[in-house]
């Protein structure tokens, strides 16, 4: 495990960087993630995407398909891939556990 | 800090287990690597030996192994237990004591494969590759090999070449084109497989597919995607097809006494370019009026024990869709667009899941199982659906084989249907199609560089050089013709060329399915 100090919060995130525990994400947590993905401060386009993938995840146990993201927060349709470089790393900052290694072999950039 | 750490990584005592894996070698971080340059043709490269050693996939996790029925890990008299099951495979497979008493060093293999092309490796030939399995059968099975030893070509089998093995037989994506060239048809991909059997059963495995192979065990997909998650996306494409093209095509699952069962990769459920291809499918049978269904349980056609060289897991996973036939009841199964699974459906389904024949109910009047190239070219020959080119026009297609599409199975009921039946389809959709290189199409087609259980990360510098030979060939057709478009059929080409286009500045977007080019040139709606 490793803890991640960003804005005076303490983030605790596994060896591969994604979030220990879903329930712990808020929109500091994603911007403390997002840093460590290499990107800045998530904007409100990109909580948009998280937000939807976290109650997709909640619902199905699974990633939505990318197009069906993008449609259903009304952005483009290259939305995620736009925001986040990939839709894995949109993941990782949406505070959801590791995919497994087929889904990241498919969708990881 | 720094100091320490080192000291203490030196201290670090490592297990035979670290050193065949390579787990606690420093290594460039996966991509690292720079692409072979493009230099306008397929050349042998200057020779820079060894110098992929170092690229080893992470090792299956104790729990994997020992839920596939493997040992968690190296087991301390592994040389014995490798040995004795060499000997075992070889008793079972003829053709394996054939491919290694019967290689005459001609030669002839050794510039065909595209590891070697792009890695510069001669550890990647062919022949040297086979040699790593073969010096263990000399030493340990020849009466020569047990004599005269370095002599002979034998070896022993220690720590040192178990770990060439498990780099370089993780090198090969047992795409079987050096047995194109090998006058004596040495299948490099079966001794590849057979090292690969050798070392799970000694409890040194590959995550990457043993951990898939669990999950389709578990699950029923690679994707371990769950039936609920796979009606939402299902739907969730309905509605967008819908919301296209204004016409209600439907994605059912689990639909009993449906007429048609398609099996595809589920890659074709979520991923891009993949979900297109299962679009089109859907079009085609729309528009054909053809009751068809997929199967929530057996939802993946792909079948990675085929990679590890076990039939004992090939035959497991495939179990389900026999099961899946017995429930739902179809007249006829069609497998969607994906290499191996295709090799696997056509050569093996029937022996190790069948006979697919009238005992499961399946009508005898069509080839079972049947590509969904043949079904969708049958439509199109009776005049059955209608596709409009002008769609696509705005690509310069061109068609990359797939190497078990290509080299280990046919399609339709003509020699070459494999190669002629896929070409047709795209020239049916486009108005124009342009052909690669003679040397890099139909039987000798090159791999993507991620068949054969490669399409991990942390070996993405080999995938990166093994497609260097595709990359070349389109390079040269996009400067020539302005080919803007590699159609294939198969999941894993789709995933790999996705991923690695970029690599030699080719947009991604160019990459995509025959089945997405059929989805936008069909017209749907009432019939004329």
């Amino acid at each position: 495990m490793t803890v991640i100090e960003y804005e005076g919060k303490t983030i605790n995130v596994d060896a591969d960087g994604y979030l220990e525990s879903i329930d712990d994400w808020d929109d500091t947590v994603a911007s403390a993630l997002a840093e460590q993905e290499g990107l800045g401060p998530v904007t409100f386009d990109q909580l948009d995407i998280l937000m939807f993938m976290r109650q997709y995840y909640q619902k199905h146990r699974f990633f939505p398909i990318v197009h069906a993201v993008c449609k259903n927060v009304h952005q483009p349709d290259d939305c995620v891939s736009d925001e986040f470089m990939d839709p894995v790393t949109a993941w990782k900052i949406a505070g959801l556990p590791k995919p497994d290694d087929e889904v990241i072999a498919y969708l990881k950039r | 800090m720094a100091d320490t750490a080192a000291e203490q990584h030196e201290e670090e005592v490592l297990t035979d287990q670290d050193i065949v894996t390579g787990a606690k070698e420093p290594k460039p971080k996966a991509g690292d690597v720079k692409a072979p340059e493009l230099t306008g043709r397929i050349e042998i490269p200057k020779l820079e030996e060894g110098v992929m050693g170092w690229s080893k996939p992470h090792a299956a996790k104790p729990d994997t192994m020992e839920e596939m029925g493997f040992p968690p890990g190296l087991v301390d008299n592994w040389e014995e237990v490798a040995v004795k099951k060499l000997g075992e495979l070889l008793e079972k497979y003829k053709s394996l004591q054939v491919y290694m008493d019967i290689c005459v060093r001609c030669g002839s293999c050794t510039d065909k494969c595209q590891f070697f092309l792009g890695s510069r490796d001669p550890r990647n030939m062919p022949v040297a590759r086979a040699d790593l399995l073969r010096k263990v059968y000399k030493r340990y099975f020849t009466t020569e090999g047990k004599l005269f030893g370095k002599l002979a070509g034998a070896a022993k089998f220690d720590l040192a070449l178990l770990g060439e093995w498990y780099s370089y037989f993780h090198q090969c994506s047992q795409c079987r084109r050096c047995s194109v060239f090998c006058p004596y048809g040495i299948d490099t991909a079966e001794i590849s497989m057979a090292a690969r059997e050798i070392m799970d059963q000694i409890g040194i495995g590959q995550k990457y597919v043993n951990t898939i192979i669990v999950k389709l065990h578990e699950i029923g997909n690679n994707l371990g995607m769950n039936p609920k998650a796979l009606k939402a996306t299902l739907e969730s494409t309905e509605e967008d097809i819908e919301e296209e093209d204004g016409v209600p095509v439907k994605l059912p699952v689990d639909k009993v006494g449906a007429e048609v069962l398609l099996v595809t990769p589920s890659a074709d459920f979520f991923a891009s370019p993949h979900v297109e291809s299962l679009i089109g499918y859907a079009k085609v049978f729309h528009q054909a009026g053809t009751d068809w269904t997929l199967s929530s349980t057996a939802s993946e056609a792909g079948n990675f024990g085929m990679f590890i060289g076990n039939y004992d897991h090939m035959q497991r996973a495939a179990m389900r869709i026999r099961k899946a036939i017995e429930e739902l009841k179809p007249k006829r199964l069609i497998v969607g667009e994906c290499g191996h699974a295709w090799r696997i459906a056509y050569s093996f389904w029937n022996t190790i899941i069948g006979p697919l024949d009238g005992s499961v109910g399946l009508k005898l009047e069509y080839p079972r199982p049947q590509h969904i190239c043949e079904f969708t070219k049958d439509l199109l020959d009776r005049g059955a659906i209608k596709l409009d080119k002008s769609a696509n026009d705005e690509f310069v297609p061109t068609f990359h084989d797939s190497c078990n599409v290509a080299r280990a199975s046919r399609m339709g009921d003509l020699p070459g249907g494999q190669f002629e039946i896929p070409r047709a389809l795209i020239k049916a959709a486009c108005n124009r199609y342009v052909e690669m290189e003679e040397e890099t199409i139909r039987e000798k087609t090159f791999c993507c560089g991620g068949g054969g259980g490669l399409l991990s990360d942390e070996i993405l510098d080999v995938r990166v050089q093994g497609a260097m030979p595709r990359m070349q060939a389109y390079q040269n057709v996009k400067e020539s013709h302005g080919v803007n478009f590699l159609g294939l059929i198969c999941a894993i080409c789709k995933a790999q060329f996705t991923k690695v286009v970029p690599k030699y500045g080719v947009p991604m977007i160019e990459v995509g399915g025959v089945h997405q080019l059929i989805g936008r040139a069909i017209e749907l709606g009432a019939k004329e």
